[in-house]
């Protein structure tokens, strides 16, 4: 049993049913990021945990008591909300004690809690301003320190750094991982955004349309998605997924042609695939220029240059829109519309069934450490 | 002071345009307003001479002076007409403040339909309601008292305060009733620290309204409800002023001078508020 556990949780908005049944456990201390497109139904989720919205069917208990009916402080739990949720006619100090002028909190004990808070957010100075007057980062470091200073078991985090510049973005990412170590409380935070939950996270929950389509640590996900939606929505930019027709499986994985050519892609082999309709999964990373165990000649039909990478678009046969992308280090020799050669090898490659489950990859990944693979407590 | 906003840029034309627009609208306007106060500056003598001057000769403001002896209650019905809208607008706030709120954030049955009759009230004006009214009130035992006054122009202003004051309450944000629900304040604790103060502009808005319509509207229900001379407000009372041969017409426009003025101060005081509670954007939070 974790900390904070979900047994067979639905959610339905009228006719429509937004989660479709989620079991998860998490661990004291650890970060776990919800992540999924938009009406994934996590920030759903987390509004059920949070005490904002009621759960139509399964049980979330924390600390082995059922919260289902608890209103949202007998949790043990504060959020910080994506609009920041701040009080715009309380000072900075009445916008972190405000949880503590609920409680009755005394005078001098509110004083130091919220004292505490700021120098850990470094908003000292700034207790005497008005919300209006701070900026984007300072405002969600206001909105943290009101769920600190309650001191609770978990901290919801609900998209808090969408509103917030990509630099700031960047700033504030640090600065959460590092308020993460120093409170050592649980956090369940909620993003659409990848970047967010590979970096932050200790565990990352994906959610497709109401269902866990994996969980697991970053870089699991990254290296072992269980299946297609998992594979696409993990990475950046997101995985080629070329069509296949499966040629055979043996000893050393599943021998599979594309376009003519063949590649046998070391994985767990199943009985009875050959001949049928396979994906083959290319991360655009792991296309190189050149040859490889598999050959994709193409012309590339937009060519973007970051100066660190080269990324390139093209169409493959077949398709009516970019379908191919390769991520090229350096500003690679490449010019729209001339062919160009591009390779693969077969250990990079992940293999889905026509079901989109993939098959498991049996690779050795000695650069990773394999404690990264596996999501920490 | 130039604007160097693209938007409010015009032309000489334009702008002689626009003046001569508002010239034309204040016109009309202030037209009386102008006439009235010169009226109370002549003395009555030269009210009716012929040809008409519309310049006052021999100006004086001894109509403002002479007014209150002719009318010892002057004061009185003064005093009266500021209390009934000042009782008839606290009462109106306190009912409107906390129904505008149930109406915005409470999904409840019949809601829709409640609104919708609200609008349709504001079509009646209190004039076509008043055999109604006087028997409601007879029954109620208040005809002849202050409440005859007040209750009725207090109803009047509840569905439209209502209308106004939800409007401005749907754009505080919810997230901040979650915010405090989550961290443990009740509904009432978040209506009374977190809605009521950002609702303030709304709710001066609600209160001008109400006191200027108490104030207007107070003439009629006076006139009907009420036969105790001491409880009249200035627009009955001005009624005094009319003798059995004449009308004393400086005095006269003199006392509804007077009269109109604690409207003036009102307004000119809170207008900001009114301004900005009209027009002000979502809260920025």
């Amino acid at each position: 049993m974790g900390q904070l556990n979900f047994s067979n949780i639905h959610k339905r908005f009228g006719a429509a049913e937004i989660i479709k049944g989620i079991d998860l456990e998490v661990e004291k201390g650890e970060f776990v990021v919800f992540v999924g497109p938009s009406g994934c139904g996590k920030s759903t989720l987390l509004r059920m945990l949070a005490g904002l919205e009621e759960v139509t069917k399964g049980d979330i208990v924390i600390d082995g008591v059922k919260v289902n009916e608890l209103p949202p402080v007998k949790r043990g739990i504060a959020m910080v909300f994506q609009s920041y949720a701040l009080y715009p006619h309380m000072t900075v100090f009445e916008n972190i004690a405000f949880p503590l002028r609920v409680e009755r909190t005394k005078e001098e004990e509110l004083k130091e809690k919220v004292h505490a808070a700021a120098r850990i957010l470094q908003l000292d100075q700034r207790l005497e301003q008005k919300p209006g007057q701070l900026s984007g980062g300072q405002r969600q470091r206001v909105a943290i320190g009101r769920a600190i200073v309650r001191e609770p078991k978990i901290f919801l985090f609900d998209e808090p750094l969408s509103n917030l510049d990509a630099a700031l973005r960047a700033e504030m990412r640090i600065e959460l991982t590092k308020l993460h170590k120093r409170l050592k409380a649980t956090m369940i935070y909620v993003t659409h955004d990848q970047v967010e939950a590979m970096t932050m996270a200790d565990r990352i929950v994906v959610l497709n349309s109401g269902e866990i389509a994996q969980n697991g640590a970053p870089l699991e996900l990254y290296h072992k998605p269980e299946n297609l939606f998992v594979a696409g929505f993990i990475g950046n930019p997101k995985m080629n997924f070329l069509p296949v027709t499966c040629k055979g499986a043996g000893r050393d994985g599943v021998k599979v042609e594309y376009d003519g050519r063949t590649i046998t892609v070391p994985v767990a082999p199943r009985q009875g695939i050959e001949g049928s309709k396979l994906t083959l999964g290319i991360r655009p990373e792991h296309i190189h220029l050149g040859q490889g165990d598999l050959d994709i000649p193409v012309a590339p039909t937009v060519i973007e240059r970051l100066g660190a990478n080269t990324v390139v678009y093209a169409v493959l046969p077949g398709g009516d829109t970019e379908n191919y992308c390769a991520l090229i280090p350096g500003s690679a020799p490449v010019r729209t519309d001339e062919t160009m050669e591009t390779g693969v090898f077969a250990k990079d490659c992940h293999l889905f069934d026509e079901d989109g489950a993939a098959f498991e990859r049996r690779v050795e990944m000695k650069e990773v450490d394999p404690e990264l693979l596996v999501a920490t407590g | 002071m130039k604007s160097n906003a693209m938007i409010d840029r015009y032309r000489w034309y334009e702008m002689v345009g626009i003046y001569a627009g508002i010239a034309l609208f204040l016109t009309f306007v202030l037209a009386p307003f102008v006439e009235g106060f010169l009226v109370s500056l002549k003395p009555l003598t030269y009210l009716f001479s012929s040809p008409y001057k519309f310049w006052p000769q021999n100006a004086s403001f001894d109509a403002y002076f002479t007014m209150w002896e002719r009318v010892p209650l002057l004061g009185r019905y003064i005093f009266n007409s500021i209390l009934i809208s000042t009782i008839g607008t606290l009462i109106g706030v306190i009912l409107i403040t906390p129904a505008a709120y149930a109406f915005a954030r409470f999904d409840f049955r019949g809601r829709g339909p409640l609104l919708g009759a609200f609008l349709a009230v504001n079509m009646f004006s209190g004039a076509v309601l008043l055999i109604p009214l006087y028997r409601l009130m007879r029954s109620f035992g208040l005809l002849n008292t202050y409440f005859a006054m007040i209750v009725p122009g207090v109803a009047f202003v509840i569905p439209t305060g209502i209308w106004l004051l939800r409007t401005y309450m749907l754009r505080i944000p919810q997230e901040l009733e979650e915010a405090a629900l989550a961290d443990g304040a009740s509904r009432f604790y978040t209506f009374r620290r977190v809605i009521l103060p950002l609702a303030m502009p709304g709710i001066s808005v609600v209160a001008i309204y109400s006191f200027l319509t108490i104030y207007a509207q107070q003439f009629i229900y006076a006139l009907t409800f009420n036969s105790k001379t001491e409880y009249m407000p200035l627009p009955v009372g001005l009624y005094a002023f009319f003798g059995r041969q004449d009308v004393i017409w400086n005095e006269l426009m003199a006392a509804s001078f007077l009269g109109v003025l604690p409207v003036f101060v009102v307004f000119i005081y809170l207008q900001r508020y009114l301004v900005a509670g009209m027009t002000a954007g979502a809260l920025k939070t």
